[in-house]
């Protein structure tokens, strides 16, 4: 399975996508299946959306919990915001924040090996 | 403090100006991202994971107090309230809007501050000694050149699009709190026998993927002719360094390559070029050494009453000055070192209350004086001795009392995977780890000077390589993995630490550090710091108590 993530332009914050929009919760993000032709569809879709997002990519997922999570864990910190201090997404708290706090796992990050290939 | 002229401030209200109209663009989408990526970049902002993040010059690690006071409303008005002090003594602000980044720019411009040249290929912020001008050590005042330095750099046409980032340090004294040795140039004033004036020149040192420690070029170099030995260092460099390859495109890369001599004969035949006149003109370095005049300092007695009576009555401000305080050039005044390193905290995070209540002592107790060191801390220095006991109740208020400078936990952290992009692993949390192992201050005195770092990847922002104890976060088949190193120092016995095996897993860092240590109070003679007992028994002692205990 995988999501399609971003930052938004404005002001860096994670984003997520659905539905054609960007939201900021992971637990809201569309799902795709792996063979699933729409979750690229939705990457070539967002990229066109200059102004809107900051260099979208797909992830991949795990299921934790019951509930999918990001394989890997650098995206994890991304859906959830530092370790270090809890004010980052992980402070909203619930189920899907717990899955996500507990999922195991870590393929390296697609946008990081995208940020190694670029550099 | 130099203070900016007209000259300056035009110039910075021009190039805020400009960014203005870049963001506006961008967020019009006149500017595509790879067109507009480099523009923030030139002026310090950085899309990492959470949020733009701002790199604030902080010059050769020098605040006023209405600057810090503007930093912590920057923070608590823009950020969550905090920032982030870092090994390049500049400070980060870690969650912010691009849109508001023009007005940051706007505001930071009110108090003489910008972020430029604080990222890409270019001259970055000058580091030099935090106890300058405090210090009876120094030969000169190192702020004085790394002002001038500042100055010259900045926006220099020629040096602009280098092969890659340049950082330059100026220390005056042989005890190096700068880590000179492993800048690009490191520059260390002298004086001949004639009582001259003077630097040795040392080039090609550098950390990240591949660490060097920096060669002498030049034993003597008069300091009329600072400027044109730079340029003349920088031409070859900007000439044959390797933008093909950006791992090796640094000048460490090029000196290794050809070699200290032949590198040092191209710039002497470079520099021969440019001709022999003195290159900085006398009456602008007086110009810059007039806003570095000798502060005015009372005259008192060498020993204080006050300070004495308050370390025998309270056991722990008598910590705090045995490990935070250190000699002042004149009788009754001390250097006071702050530490941003409390226990179980993000080293170098500041909060805005706390950069408040830095800029009020200072203000008070300070001479208006507060420097930024490498390692993440702060420093206060001229203090009198008379007033120690209060400044640090002040301090202890905001939490920033903690009796920790050259302890092991005193840790140097990048910020890591948990808000950089290029991060492999966490760099803040292990050092969380190690510090509430070593918690107990009895026991942190009793092991002495320790430095430990931490970086969450290869490009080494957290100095690992030159860590008594090192510590690099790798990704290891995915998961978070650390290599240790010891024996690094970043000082004037500057040293490249040795591995110490394979790479643990992010659970048994703080445990192997533990047990390093553990293995130095077992092996150590009388009076050696960690490094000294290591450098004389090698590495197979800790090798072996380590690996024994991790599996």
């Amino acid at each position: 399975m995988k999501a399609l993530t971003a930052n938004r332009l404005t002001d860096g914050e994670v984003v997520f996508w659905r539905k054609g929009q960007w939201v900021a919760r992971f637990a809201e993000a569309d799902l795709f299946a792996d063979d699933d032709p729409a979750g690229e569809e939705a990457e070539g879709h967002a990229k066109s959306q200059r102004t809107a997002v900051v260099e979208p990519y797909l992830i991949d997922l795990t299921q934790a919990q019951g509930l999918w999570a990001p394989v890997s864990y650098r995206e994890r910190i991304r859906a959830l915001g530092p370790t270090n201090l809890n004010h980052g997404k992980q402070a909203e708290g619930g189920a899907a924040i717990e899955a996500l706090l507990t999922a195991h796992g870590a393929a390296r990050s697609t946008g990081r090996v995208d940020l190694i290939k670029r550099k | 403090m130099y203070r900016y002229d007209q000259i300056d401030r035009d110039m910075l209200a021009d190039r805020t100006a400009e960014f203005r109209g870049q963001v506006a663009r961008r967020l019009a989408g006149e500017l595509t991202e790879d067109q507009f990526k480099p523009l923030r970049l030139r002026n310090g902002l950085y899309l990492q994971l959470h949020a733009y993040m701002l790199r604030i010059a902080i010059p050769y690690g020098s605040l006023n107090p209405t600057q810090l006071r503007k930093l912590a409303w920057i923070g608590r008005t823009y950020d969550k309230g905090y920032g982030h002090f870092t090994t390049r003594t500049n400070l980060q602000f870690h969650w912010i809007k691009l849109a508001d980044a023009p007005d940051i720019m706007d505001h930071l411009a009110s108090v003489d501050m910008h972020a430029i040249q604080t990222s890409g290929n270019c001259i970055r912020n000058v580091t030099a000694d935090p106890y300058a001008g405090a210090t009876a050590e120094e030969i000169d005042d190192p702020r004085v050149w790394a002002e001038a330095i500042r100055q010259w750099s900045t926006i220099h046409p020629e040096f602009n699009w280098l092969p890659r980032k340049f950082k330059i340090a100026v220390t005056a004294a042989a005890k190096d709190r700068t880590a000179a040795k492993t800048h690009d140039i490191g520059l260390n004033l002298k004086r001949d026998r004639s009582g001259a004036l003077g630097f040795e020149v040392m080039v090609g040192g550098g950390l990240g993927r591949m660490p060097y420690i920096g060669q002498t070029i030049r034993p003597f170099l008069p300091a009329t002719r600072l400027f044109s030995y730079l340029e003349a260092i920088l031409r070859v460099y900007n000439r044959h360094g390797r933008r093909d390859n950006i791992h090796k495109a640094r000048i460490k890369v090029l000196v290794a390559a050809l070699g200290r001599d032949e590198f040092a004969s191209q710039v002497e035949a470079e520099w021969e070029k440019i001709g022999h006149t003195p290159d900085l003109p006398d009456t602008e370095l007086a110009r810059i050494r007039g806003a570095f005049a000798p502060k005015t300092f009372d005259t008192l007695p060498a020993v204080s009453e006050a300070f004495e009576a308050a370390k025998l009555a309270t056991p722990a401000f008598a910590r705090f000055a045995r490990n935070n305080l250190k000699p002042h050039k004149v009788a009754g005044y001390a250097i006071v070192e702050v530490s941003l390193k409390a226990i179980g905290e993000t080293p170098g995070d500041c909060s805005s209350e706390q950069m408040e209540a830095v800029a009020d002592i200072a203000e008070r107790y300070g001479q208006d004086d507060i420097r930024v060191t490498h390692e993440q801390n702060l420093v206060l220095p001229h203090v009198k001795l008379d007033d120690v006991a209060a400044v640090w109740a002040a301090l202890d208020a905001v939490g920033l009392a903690t009796p920790n400078m050259n302890l092991v936990s005193d840790i140097i952290a990048c910020p890591g995977l948990d808000y950089c992009a290029l991060a492999n692993a966490r760099a803040i949390s292990v050092a969380q780890h190690i510090a509430r192992k070593f918690a107990d201050p009895d026991r942190a005195e009793l092991v002495g000077e320790l430095k430990v770092k931490i970086s969450g990847c290869i490009n080494a922002c957290g100095h690992h390589h030159v860590g008594h104890i090192g510590i690099l976060g790798v990704d290891k088949k995915g998961e978070e993995f650390y290599q240790l190193t010891l024996g690094g120092s970043g000082a004037e016995d500057a040293a490249v630490g040795q591995a110490l095996g394979p790479a643990l897993p992010y659970d048994k860092v703080a445990e192997a550090v533990d047990t390093l240590v553990e293995t130095y109070l077992r092996e150590r003679h009388d009076g050696e710091r960690f490094l000294d007992t290591f450098r004389r028994t090698g590495v197979a002692p800790f090798k072996e108590a380590v690996y024994a205990d991790v599996h």
